[in-house]
């Protein structure tokens, strides 16, 4: 069998000998000389790395869609000082090193000056060592705590994360006169992440947890873990998940007769929630920021205009009304494009960087954005409002 | 704890452990026929609630005619599958073709993507109504399809493969193909057969379940690692073993989550699962030397 | 003629190690890290793959649950070089050390086990090291996974380039192949033709099998968690999300889509899948707009491209190759 291991080494060899001409091509392959007519300046270069398929393909989908038409739309203006906005989207397929590629190619090959993503937490992460190799700004619309918690000068997120929310959420629940709560989580990112904050605040706000329960993705039933939290005297039940298994959870406790009340967080701002839980959404409360009934601003307010202008348009355009994670894909374009605005000619990314950390009052569609030094979520508790299911919609909660 | 959450559990074990048992048949019936693991079951599974969806939302059909759409339409895509990608392989030799079958849950899964959308889809309750109650426990009326349908099939099964001519011939056809050939049967037609019956399967946990779960174009693999677990708990050998792996399972993990963690409900029973199979290599029903790979 | 053979070999070897050696010096675009590090991912992907050859290829036994494997390495190097702030050779050789205890661990029991039954354990194996890696915060950072993992090292050596990378994980496989070479000429090798043969033929000859099983699985599970580490060091983030069962049926797809019987298939499977989804780091001329619909099609055109090689090559890759090779010997 001499004669195999031959064959393995010609065979590598004429791979190699295949690859190295090809590879070796593409260092002149990449750059677009193609001309352009002399009044339009070169195009300022945007990556883009969404799940567009993979586990999040029903959260990216939304975000490519914002990114689309909010591109056009400045692009029909003007563009920024005359120049062009130009988005490379690259689909990470919801895995890490996906987006740890698609990051190097749009850096190197593309040479984008800020970099949008990914959508999911994982996948941000993993882009770090890259966007900190290349120092271009990030702006991400995972909602992870660790995306800005574990603190990197060039990483921004647009989300509400579960550290803001969670104890926005907790006070209102204390105030409901409940003190003993069962908490129920995905055992993926988003649930574990919420989890944690859940159980770090909940002592702070004067309430305890009397049971903790733990459901994975594809899960088909959980009125085992909701029969272990009723046992347990629960005065309500704390839900913390982004899954389609959220609906699972509403509909198995009025299965089950429970009548305690349910609690979810911005994770469950979905109407594929409503549509799939059907009674059992009735009551269920939320927080989350004001995009989903603009009137919760003064009707006078930026804030009302931006986000009806935003979900007429996206309405009209998709068929859909956007949901929060095409708001958190607005968001991180328009604060590049707004820090992009106060720059000179020839900006470097650093510039970018300190523009996009400068950002002071925007007011987008999850909120009124202002970063600082130490602050790269950038928004209060004054953006987030208590949500209630009143007959299959959403109303203002009391 | 008392017994009406006891009972609570066993419930909640059982109506998981249904869904289970059902996917598994549909691992059991092309294993019998080709000793193949298929890992596109759970696809079928996926299909099944798509369609039915497609027809109920898009269509605007009555909930029963979406239903049956779903379950035969699946069931037609099971024999395009196999008549395009099982078939040609003519040596049939297994590892290739659950190599195929891999091949095949992707890009089933994926082409569901692309012709109905990322998001999850929902369909309504079979029969409306509040869930019933009895000795403090209480059950969703879908869960009753779900026990009685899963019931239907294993006796259809039980007697489509002892009574009738073609399940004998299926039997024969497992233990030894020669033989299959000398009831005077081709073997080939009792594969297409085979992976009709299991898609068919398949598609109705699929309808069944989405009522309870919604169903979303990424929901196949987690439903077939269930059912293929199930399966092979119980033994890979008739629809019987299938149904008490998938019982078994259901309430392994509903008795975790009761007295142990459900934060390691899965890995509780997955090291019950490999126990089992290290003191009994079969499975709990199998016999030995059935073994084809 | 053997000694011929002998020297023949070693020649390839060396033009093969020259070959892989030079590829970062053609390699200089503006797209040069991209590419470089598209390859090491190739690499790296090839190394487990090497070792799921050995395993199905030569021993007739399936893994699903290679995925685990390729995570431990990548935790434990990870956690010994980040958190613990060891060298990097230190953290290797934890990897090492883990993944052979666990290859063990697991083999010896599903010994037993055949088949669908095997598959189903090492497929069991390998979602409990999932939630594992997900539950074991202290050490693995849980679901938000282990940031900033330094760059490997040997001594004042470096590998903090995608150039060096590249070198550090295509020296490593190189090396890897060579060992693998040498297994399957060599005595372990024809016992474990035989063990694919026949398992009582092969106990009549006299051959441990119990022995051969272990050994093989625990060098696969090796080859994975050397492949781990580096992952670990060249991409510096290691989270649960990576080690799942996808990858585990991807893996196992590469090995059987190259044959049986042969390191060269199943190496050439692994490298031409992973690179579908980065078509453009080794063609440059693909516009925007066809790696759009690349991407868009990816999971759909793999899953094709599987089903199409089984079918139309019943041999895999492997299989083939060898009727081009035989064809040209007989001409002779």
């Amino acid at each position: 069998m001499i004669v195999n291991t031959r064959k393995v080494l010609i065979l590598f060899l004429a791979a190699l000998l295949l690859a190295v001409p090809l590879v070796g091509c593409s260092s002149d392959g990449g750059k677009d000389t193609s001309e352009k007519p002399a009044e339009v300046k070169d195009p300022y270069r945007i990556g883009a790395v969404l799940s567009e398929t993979g586990t999040y393909a029903g959260l990216g989908a939304p975000e490519r869609n914002t990114l689309e038409m909010e591109v056009a739309k400045i692009n029909d203006a003007g563009g920024v000082n005359g120049h062009p906005i130009e988005i490379v989207f690259e689909d990470d397929a919801t895995d890490p090193d996906t987006a740890v590629a698609a990051t190097t190619r749009l850096i190197d090959k593309e040479g984008v000056m800020a970099i949008i993503g990914a959508t999911g937490t994982g996948a941000t992460m993993a882009m770090r060592q890259e966007i900190d190799r290349a120092g271009i700004p990030q702006l991400s619309p995972a909602g992870g705590t660790a995306v800005t918690a574990s603190f990197d000068p060039l990483v921004f997120q647009t989300p509400w994360s579960n550290s803001l929310v969670v104890p926005f959420e907790l006070a209102y629940i204390k105030k409901q006169g409940i003190t003993k709560i069962g908490l129920i989580a995905d055992s993926g990112g988003f649930g574990k992440d919420g989890a944690g904050v859940v159980k770090e605040k909940v002592a702070g706000a004067g309430i305890t947890i009397v049971a903790e329960e733990a459901f994975n993705a594809g899960d088909t039933d959980m009125s085992a873990q909701l029969t272990k939290i009723k046992a347990a005297g629960a005065e309500a039940v704390l839900m913390v998940t982004a899954g389609k298994e959220a609906a699972t959870v509403a509909k198995n406790m009025m299965d089950l007769g429970m009548t305690v009340p349910l609690f979810g967080t911005h994770g469950n701002a979905r109407t594929e929630f409503i549509e799939g839980a059907g009674a059992g959404a009735e009551g269920f409360r939320f927080a989350a920021g004001k995009i989903l009934l603009p009137e919760s601003y003064d009707s006078g307010s930026e804030s009302y205009k931006v986000a009806t202008e935003f979900i007429d348009e996206y309405s009209a355009q998709f068929d859909k009304a956007p949901d929060t994670f095409a708001g958190h894909a607005y968001d991180a374009l328009h604060i590049i494009i707004n820090a992009m605005m106060t720059l000179d000619e020839g900006f470097t990314p650093a510039e970018l960087r300190d523009a996009i950390e400068a950002t002071d009052g925007f007011v987008g569609i999850g909120g009124v954005f202002t970063y600082s030094a130490t602050d790269h979520n950038g928004m209060t508790e004054d953006d987030l409002v208590m949500y209630q299911v009143t007959d299959g919609k959403w109303v203002l909660a009391k | 704890m008392g017994a009406p959450e006891l009972l609570q559990f066993a419930l909640a074990g059982l109506k998981n452990g249904s869904i289970y048992a059902l996917v598994a048949l549909g691992f059991t019936i092309v294993y019998a026929s080709t000793g193949v693991i298929n890992f596109a079951q759970g696809e079928f599974v996926m299909l099944g609630g798509m369609l039915s969806v497609w027809a109920h939302s898009t269509l605007g059909l009555p909930l029963p005619l979406a239903a049956l759409i779903g379950i035969l339409g699946t069931a037609v895509i099971g024999v395009v599958f196999e008549l395009l990608a099982i078939r040609p392989r003519k040596d049939g030799d297994p590892l290739a073709l659950i190599i195929i079958t891999v091949g095949g849950s992707l890009l089933l899964s994926n082409l569901a993507r692309h012709v109905f959308g990322p998001s999850e889809r929902s369909l309504p309750a079979f029969t409306a109504g509040p869930s019933l109650r009895f000795l403090g426990a209480t059950l969703e009326r879908q869960s009753l399809w779900i026990f009685g349908l899963t019931a239907l099939a294993v006796v259809v099964l039980t007697v489509f493969y002892s009574r009738t001519r073609l399940g004998r011939a299926m039997r024969a056809c497992s233990i030894n193909r020669t033989a299959a050939r000398l009831v005077g049967v081709d073997p080939k037609r009792l594969v297409t057969i085979s992976f009709a019956l299991a898609a068919a399967l398949g598609g109705l946990a699929g309808v069944v379940t989405t009522p309870l779960t919604q169903t979303a174009f990424n929901v196949g693999s987690s439903f077939g690692i269930k059912g293929f677990a199930a399966a092979i708990l119980g033994g890979l050998g008739n629809p019987i073993a299938a149904v008490i792996g998938g019982l078994v399972l259901g309430l392994l993990e509903s008795m975790s989550i009761a007295f142990l963690s459900s934060t390691y409900k899965d890995a509780i029973s997955l090291v019950v699962l490999l126990l089992v199979l290290f003191i009994r290599p079969q499975g709990l029903l199998g016999r030995g030397g059935r073994e084809k790979v | 003629m053997s000694l011929l053979r002998e020297h023949w070999r070693k020649l390839a070897l060396l033009i093969v190690g020259a070959g892989v050696a030079v590829v970062p010096l053609f390699v200089t675009g503006t797209d040069a890290r991209y590419v470089l590090k598209v390859l090491s991912f190739v690499g790296i992907n090839a190394l487990i793959v090497l070792g799921l050859a050995l395993l199905f290829g030569y021993a007739g036994q399936v893994s699903m649950g290679h995925a685990a494997f390729f995570g431990l390495g990548a935790y434990a190097s990870a956690w010994v070089t980040k958190s613990l702030g060891l060298p990097w050779l230190v953290g290797l050789a934890a990897a090492v050390l883990l993944t052979a205890a666990a290859g063990i661990l697991l083999a010896l029991p599903s010994l037993r086990l055949k088949g669908h039954y095997l598959a189903m354990a090492t497929l069991a194996f390998g979602e409990i090291m999932r939630i594992a890696f997900v539950e074991a915060k202290g050490v693995t950072g849980g679901p938000d996974g282990l940031s900033g993992i330094p760059y490997a090292s040997i001594g004042p050596l470096s590998f903090d380039t995608p150039q060096m990378n590249y070198w550090l994980v295509w020296g490593v496989l190189v090396l890897a192949i060579w060992l693998a070479a040498n297994i399957v000429n060599g005595r372990p090798g024809r016992s474990m033709r035989a063990l694919h043969g026949s398992e009582l033929g092969t106990m009549a000859s006299g051959i441990n099998i119990t022995g051969i099983k272990v050994r093989v699985f625990t060098l696969s599970a090796v080859f994975a968690g050397v492949a781990g580490a580096l992952y670990a060091s060249v991409v510096g983030f290691v989270s649960p999300s990576t080690f799942s069962l996808h990858l585990s049926v991807i893996l196992v797809a590469m090995a059987v889509l190259g044959g049986t019987r042969s390191l060269a298939g199943p190496l050439l499977a692994a490298v031409v899948l992973t690179l579908i989804p980065y078509a453009d780091a080794i063609l440059p001329g693909l516009s925007r707009e066809v790696m759009t619909v690349i991407q868009e099609w990816e999971a759909d055109v793999y899953g094709l491209v599987i089903i199409i090689v089984i079918l139309f090559m019943p041999g895999g890759i492997a299989g083939a190759l060898r009727g081009v090779f035989v064809r040209g010997g007989e001409a002779k």
